[in-house]
């Protein structure tokens, strides 16, 4: 249990060689575009993108992934944008890579969240415990691009980040129980935050 | 139109029930009907017939969807055919009993160079609504689509909103049976509210989802991105497949964004029903 903790702190660490820091999911355009400018508006997105867009879908994703479903076209398929496709497929690529190379996993090149849900199943790792630490990495990587460009305080996205743990948890706790009809989205302006993204200049983030 | 709707009678509510089935084939004169059923509450209109093109205008002889409704609509375009489907005029989905869900069931199946655009007019959600739609798109080699669904939460100018309603709205696209887009909305309860939230509408009351797939998808980017307003967007998600979304205050709103895009990606005007 502790080890399985352990393997997952590194796994979704930010310093876990994915490139995570590089991706804003669309949230550098709605900073821009002076849609979120405090805490307040940080919290509001973040909990949007986890509980109705990307983190809840992925870990619906990670889940399917973690019982052996064949999820790849349907992970590829669900992105919105090229941008979000291009992230989740070379996140994936960088993960996958490392897991092989480390652990010995045999765990072949698909989107991020499928490939973290086939290295945790192979591991035995629960998938809850995986979901939830998956989730609350993508809020922590949300957090870190606001605080560099809204800006705000280093206490401030801490407390931000602390705030929407218990959704992570309940969000994991879903997906866990949950099928690939459950996949769903209505961010649909972070969706067209993404797609502006591509002409965003100049601009930090590669989403 | 004069067909009565089907009612079938349940402890419930009553239900109407209709389907269309058509499928259109490429000859020398032209896209022509090679086979149509229709039943129930659900009618295929020809009005324009002169072309390359055919246009096809589906008319809800129900007057909405409401709870326990069942409508279905296949549309085949074999090799080479040419088809624009749109609605007579916007769907409505009513309050519906607790319990009772209405059902759209659409699958189009497009041969090898066909050509189909997909161009139903607004779909309304009143308050208490409760609509599950399933839109399956397959593409042939060398097909190509243009699939639009706008949606509108309530009749802003008549203050109506959307306090307790029910949607899940699929879009599967695969070309050659692999998905290679997928679209799935499901939001229950107050759909205002969500819609109010900074990542999802800002306050929207409506929204549309375009897709355009096929040959001509790359060279269409920068056009559509030059005519598209803030609060849209257009993304050239894989070679050869344009993911567009569009927000707005309201329908009125939403079509002035919708239609020159529509335009742009049809090389066409619209089909009359959206004009008058």
């Amino acid at each position: 249990m502790t080890r399985d903790l352990l393997t997952l702190a590194q796994w979704l660490s930010p310093a876990f060689p994915v490139g995570a820091f590089a991706y804003s999911q669309g949230l550098e355009v709605a900073i821009r575009d002076g849609h979120i400018a405090d805490a307040k508006g940080l919290t509001l997105w973040v909990e949007d993108v986890l509980d109705h867009g990307a983190g809840r879908s992925d870990a619906i994703l990670l889940a399917a992934a973690w019982r052996g479903e064949d999820v790849d076209e349907v992970a590829r398929a669900f992105q919105p944008t090229a941008e979000r496709l291009r992230e989740t497929e070379r996140m994936g690529e960088a993960f996958s890579r490392t897991v092989r190379a480390v652990w010995g996993l045999g765990v072949a090149d698909a989107p991020y969240p499928v490939v973290v849900g086939r290295a945790a199943a192979l591991r035995g790792i629960a998938v809850e415990d995986t979901a939830a630490l998956y989730l609350h990495a993508a809020a922590a990587t949300l957090v870190s691009v606001a605080v560099r460009l809204v800006p705000l305080g280093q206490t401030e996205g801490q407390a931000v980040l602390a705030s929407v743990t218990p959704l992570c948890e309940r969000i994991a706790r879903e997906a866990a129980n949950s099928t690939l009809d459950d996949l769903s989205s209505s961010t649909f302006l972070a969706d067209i935050a993404s797609m502006r993204h591509e002409t965003l200049e100049p601009r930090i983030f590669q989403s | 139109m004069t067909a009565l709707p089907t009612l079938i009678v349940t402890d419930a509510q009553p239900r109407a029930v209709g389907s269309v089935s058509l499928k259109v084939t490429a000859s020398d004169r032209g896209t022509e009907i090679a086979r149509l059923r229709h039943e129930g509450s659900m009618r295929a209109l020809f009005p324009r017939r002169d072309s390359q093109r055919i246009t096809a205008v589906l008319v809800n002889t129900a007057g909405g969807v409401t709870g326990g409704d069942r409508f279905s609509v296949r549309v085949e375009a074999g090799e080479g055919a040419d088809i624009t489907i749109t609605t007579q005029a916007a769907e409505r989905a009513y309050r519906a009993q607790p319990g009772q869900t209405g059902r759209v069931d659409t699958v189009l199946t497009i041969g090898p160079n066909a050509r189909l655009a997909w161009l139903p007019q607004e779909t309304i959600l009143f308050d208490g609504s409760s609509l599950e739609r399933r839109l399956t798109v397959d593409l042939g080699a060398g097909a190509s689509a243009l699939i639009v669904e706008p949606l509108i939460f309530g009749r802003r100018a008549m203050n109506e909103g959307v306090s307790s309603a029910r949607l899940s709205d699929r879009i599967t696209l695969r070309r050659d049976g692999v998905p290679i887009y997928l679209d799935r909305i499901c939001m229950e309860g107050d759909l205002v509210a969500r819609m109010s939230r900074p990542a999802t509408g800002q306050g929207a009351a409506a929204t549309s989802t375009v897709l355009f797939a096929g040959e001509g998808a790359e060279a269409r980017l920068a056009a559509a991105r030059a005519i598209l307003p803030e609060t849209a967007g257009i993304s050239l998600v894989r070679p050869g497949l344009l993911a567009a979304r569009l927000l707005a205050e309201d329908g009125f709103d939403l079509r002035r964004a919708l239609l020159p895009l529509i335009r742009l990606l049809a090389d066409d005007d619209l089909p009359r029903p959206w004009m008058i």
